[in-house]
């Protein structure tokens, strides 16, 4: 009957009432976000708090704080984290303001210099510097030893000791710093400067007063990042501590796995560092959220650049001398080993070799399997990562359904979750009904969409809302439906970001380690466990030629990502 | 061409009521404008009406449909309006040809009359040079027209304008003004224009619905909003006028400064107060006392500016009210003179609320 009248009252002759997509929408993506994301971390919180049978206990954690096998890698972490991120501002930040700010030469190289660390896994950094400052058979130590005619058990580094591992971690962490400093001072107007100078402020006292002061909130939120990073990272300290005989939390965390296997502590000591986590991100947030004021007003003057006079080549030699570490000696090192055919002897005519090249790819049966499953699940991963991310960035940047919120908020909280700690919680998820899937690539399919979920919704919302909601509107109005708007207009303008979210999603795939190291088996290797295992073996000249292997693809992706035009963001690959 | 009409017409955000049961008729072919301050709901109800936004309550029927209502919205694209941005919303990645010609191509239209009707709008736009450049390449009043040409192609029974003009520079926008209005007498199809800019709706419509705080104040020809504004609010809005306040004496005339004023417009209820309006050119001044006392309030000159065409007078009343004078450019009076204020009974409006 109320049909009826409505009919009468005179609605439009129209379609069947539009199908609301905007529930299912909701629904499917919220329970898969559930499960990338709620099951392993329930899983993790049930084990911390039951004991073998079962039942609710606090002993794990008791243990936990207890027991000098876990206490030591607590503090050894807290050490090892606090150095490591101040080391990383005292050598990021003056570099930063170098070469945001000062008119020292060639300050573009300098900046793609960093940019070569960032995009270094930082196992491979550490490997390297195994082939560099091993105490015996060290490139650098043999240098020494032949320039002094030391005796042979003489060295002048041993990069298995803490501050070999602190050198190395800072090495592979400072380009974050690095990164927001930079950013922030090429982000401050030209005129804050201008208006300090007008009042009489000479070029040194407007940078302390002006310019250092607007770029603090970045350096702190820079050392809160370059913490968290050194507090997570599982590679380095697995190659470098445990030969030395100590561990950190997340290398502690990894051998409850080996046997016999202890998944509540493991699961007891991973929360500690999943809470720590969300602390530190939070801080961060903070910190940066009251940066606002810095870029305060209408349009920015270009910045006036600090002149350095007879200190420009000097301050260029620092940096150089700085990036040394990250970059030119143990790229060196990782070529010198791929051509000789003793890995830690320099190269000479007589020694020259493309036998370890032949080996890695022809002989070694290991590497066909890994390159095999690092491409399958960097494509895959990349393709489904970039589509989820794709549809949730739209629903959140158009508010298109309510609710948008929850789901932007579960599409960015696995940044809160280190590799390892996810690591474990997928272990524990998928290795008992209803879902077996560990020793499938499922698994790790699994962990590394839950991974690059945060940065891929990142990059593509930022490009959703460069696309104006009303270039669809305008679409709708001439007559088009939602679905021809968006294959029409939104399609074609996102085509190139979403080319390049899937680059940086498939490079963050290869160089991924800590939650890898907790799922694979030998079935389902991926290059980075492959690289891992080894340099257990000590087999350096295959790891330099699979390291530099990956460098090339991951190099080769960036520049193809960022070729792409329309594409301004910066990279943010996750170290682990 | 069709009859819009809104009927009770809401939209609440939360608690807020961004259009608050607005309603108004807008005849076969006029041109309608929206006029009011930023956040006043008037873009709320172009998008309304559009069908981006699903009223909260109400109806807007075009012709005999009605096509939104809290049961039932019907999606914008089977409206078969056209609608100008703010920003023009022209698509990057497509030429200026392909933009135009997107709503036929949608139409599935053939090759051939769409070439037609391209080169016509094209022509009528004055942008047949450009139809092979895009967006980018073009500038501020060339994109304008690329969105004009691609609204009205498609021969739409509606046009929407979002504050079409408000990205042009101040030449270019008076001469559009123009363009649209006459494009809108060419093709005849009923206008919905929403501005914040007052003599953009002076010059182009046919019928104005001031809006204010998700209301219509006023709806009338651009005439009527101008010499009869109803409220405090339209009097101020549109061409700033004077409001001064008083005392009722008798159903026409209330006492203001020491003054009895007889004023237009409403009956006036003996004991309450009433709010009277008076334009700043309406207002005579006199550096001597007239003969005649019927509405005129002694004042002083505090202080006045030279403006070319005419010199713009602050003065005081005796009861510390402060009136605004537009006054010829020869008549040069000191500041801190006395002058007294002749206020044309017809030219005192008395308003509502």
């Amino acid at each position: 009957m109320a049909a009826l009248t409505q009919a009468a009252a005179g609605h439009a002759p129209a379609r069947p009432a539009r199908l609301d997509l905007s529930r299912p929408i909701i629904f499917t993506f919220a329970a898969i976000l559930c499960v990338l994301i709620v099951l392993p971390l329930s899983w993790l919180f049930y084990y911390g708090f039951v004991d073998r049978a079962g039942n609710f206990t606090l002993g794990n954690f008791r243990q936990l704080v207890s027991d000098r096998a876990f206490v030591d890698p607590l503090i050894t972490t807290f050490i090892l984290a606090t150095t490591a991120s101040i080391v990383c501002c005292a050598v990021a930040a003056p570099i930063g303001w170098l070469v945001a700010r000062t008119d020292m030469p060639v300050r573009g190289f300098v900046r793609l210099l960093v940019t070569a660390s960032f995009v270094t896994p930082p196992f491979l950094g550490a490997i390297a510097w195994e082939l560099l400052a091993a105490p015996n058979s060290g490139l650098l130590n043999r240098a020494f030893r032949a320039v002094t005619g030391a005796p042979q058990d003489e060295y002048l580094f041993n990069i298995y000791s803490f501050p070999g591992l602190i050198f190395v971690i800072s090495c592979y962490t400072f380009p974050y710093v690095f990164v927001l400093v930079a950013n922030s001072l090429d982000r401050i107007p030209g005129d804050l400067e201008d208006a300090s100078s007008i009042l009489g402020g000479k070029t040194w006292t407007t940078a302390r007063r002006i310019t250092i002061p607007l770029a603090l909130p970045a350096l702190l939120a820079g050392a809160l990042v370059a913490f968290l990073q050194s507090m997570t990272l599982f590679g380095s300290p697995a190659i470098l501590a445990l030969p030395a005989g100590f561990h950190t939390m997340t290398t502690k965390i990894w051998s409850l796995f080996q046997y016999p296997p202890k998944p509540e502590l493991a699961a007891a000591a991973s929360l500690p560092l999943l809470v720590l986590t969300v602390v530190l991100l939070r801080a961060e947030h903070m910190v940066l959220g009251r940066r606002g004021y810095s870029v305060l007003g209408g349009k920015g003057a270009e910045p006036r650049l600090v002149r350095l006079k007879f200190l420009r080549w000097p301050a260029l030699a620092v940096c150089l001398f700085v990036l040394l570490n990250p970059v030119f000696l143990p790229y060196g090192a990782l070529l010198n080993a791929t051509f000789s055919k003793v890995a830690t002897q320099i190269v000479t005519p007589q020694n020259f070799t493309f036998h370890n090249i032949e080996f890695v790819f022809f002989e070694l049966s290991a590497t066909k399997l890994a390159l095999k499953n690092t491409f399958i699940l960097g494509a895959a991963t990349a393709t489904i990562g970039t589509l989820i991310a794709l549809v949730i960035s739209y629903v959140t940047a158009r508010k298109a359904v309510t609710g948008h919120r929850a789901l932007g908020f579960l599409a960015t909280a696995p940044v809160a979750i280190p590799g390892i700690v996810l690591g474990v919680g997928l272990f524990l998820s998928y290795t008992r009904p209803p879902f077996i899937l560990y020793g499938t690539l499922w698994i790790l399919l699994i962990a590394f969409v839950t991974i690059s979920l945060p940065v891929a919704y990142q990059q593509l919302q930022s490009a959703i809302r460069a696309v104006h909601s009303d270039l669809e509107d305008a679409s709708r109005i001439l007559g088009a439906t939602r679905l021809q708007a968006l294959s029409h207009i939104t399609a074609p303008l996102l085509r190139t970001s979403v080319i390049a979210t899937w680059c940086f999603v498939f490079v963050g795939v290869m160089r991924e380690l800590s939650a890898a190291i907790m799922l694979f088996t030998s079935e389902t290797k991926v290059i980075s466990v492959l690289i891992f295992d080894l340099n257990e073996s000590g087999d350096l000249a295959a790891i330099s030629v699979l390291g530099l292997f990956m460098l090339i693809v991951t190099f080769a992706t960036v520049m193809l990502a960022n070729r792409v035009p329309g594409f301004g963001g910066g990279i943010r690959l996750r170290n682990h | 061409m069709a009859l819009v009409e809104l009927r009770g017409l809401s939209k609440h955000y939360g608690s807020l009521a961004a259009v608050d049961n607005i309603s108004l008729k807008v005849a076969h072919g006029l041109l309608v404008c929206l006029l009011g301050p930023s956040g006043c709901g008037k873009t709320t109800t172009l998008r309304l009406i559009a069908g981006f936004v699903e009223p909260s309550g109400g109806q807007i029927h075009v012709g005999d449909r009605i096509v939104s209502s809290p049961e039932r919205t019907l999606p914008p694209e089977q409206r078969n309006m056209s609608m100008i941005f703010q920003s023009y919303a022209l698509w990057p990645h497509m030429t200026v040809a392909e933009n135009v010609a997107y709503g036929l191509t949608l139409r599935k239209i053939d090759r051939e009359t769409i070439a037609k009707k391209l080169s016509a709008i094209l022509s009528t736009t004055k942008l047949q040079a450009f139809a092979d450049r895009y967006p980018g390449e073009l500038s501020g009043g060339q994109q304008q027209r690329v969105a004009l040409a691609r609204a009205l192609i498609v021969e739409p029974e509606t046009l929407l304008l979002d504050e079409p003009l408000s990205n042009l520079d101040a030449n270019l926008r008076e001469e559009m003004r123009f363009e649209v209005r006459r494009l809108h007498d060419t093709y005849r199809y009923t206008t919905v224009y929403v501005t914040h800019d007052q003599s953009e709706a002076m010059t182009t419509a046919d019928l104005i619905a001031v809006m204010n705080g998700g209301k219509i104040e006023q709806a009338g020809s651009p005439e009527e909003i101008y010499d009869r504004p109803r409220s405090e609010f339209v009097a101020r809005f549109i061409g700033s006028s004077n409001v001064v306040k008083g005392k009722n004496l008798d159903q026409s005339r209330i006492s203001f400064a020491g003054a009895a004023l007889r004023c237009d417009g409403a009956t006036l209820v003996a004991g309450g107060e009433t709010a009277i309006s008076i334009r700043q050119h309406d207002i005579r001044l006199l550096s001597t006392a007239p003969q005649s006392e019927e509405n005129v309030v002694p004042a002083v000159v505090v202080r006045q500016v030279f403006m070319g065409g005419t010199r713009d007078y602050m003065v005081e009343a005796k009861d510390g009210t402060q009136l605004r004078v537009l006054a010829p450019a020869e008549q040069n009076i000191e500041t801190g003179a006395p002058v007294w204020l002749h206020l044309p009974p017809e030219r005192c409006r008395a308003l509502m609320g």
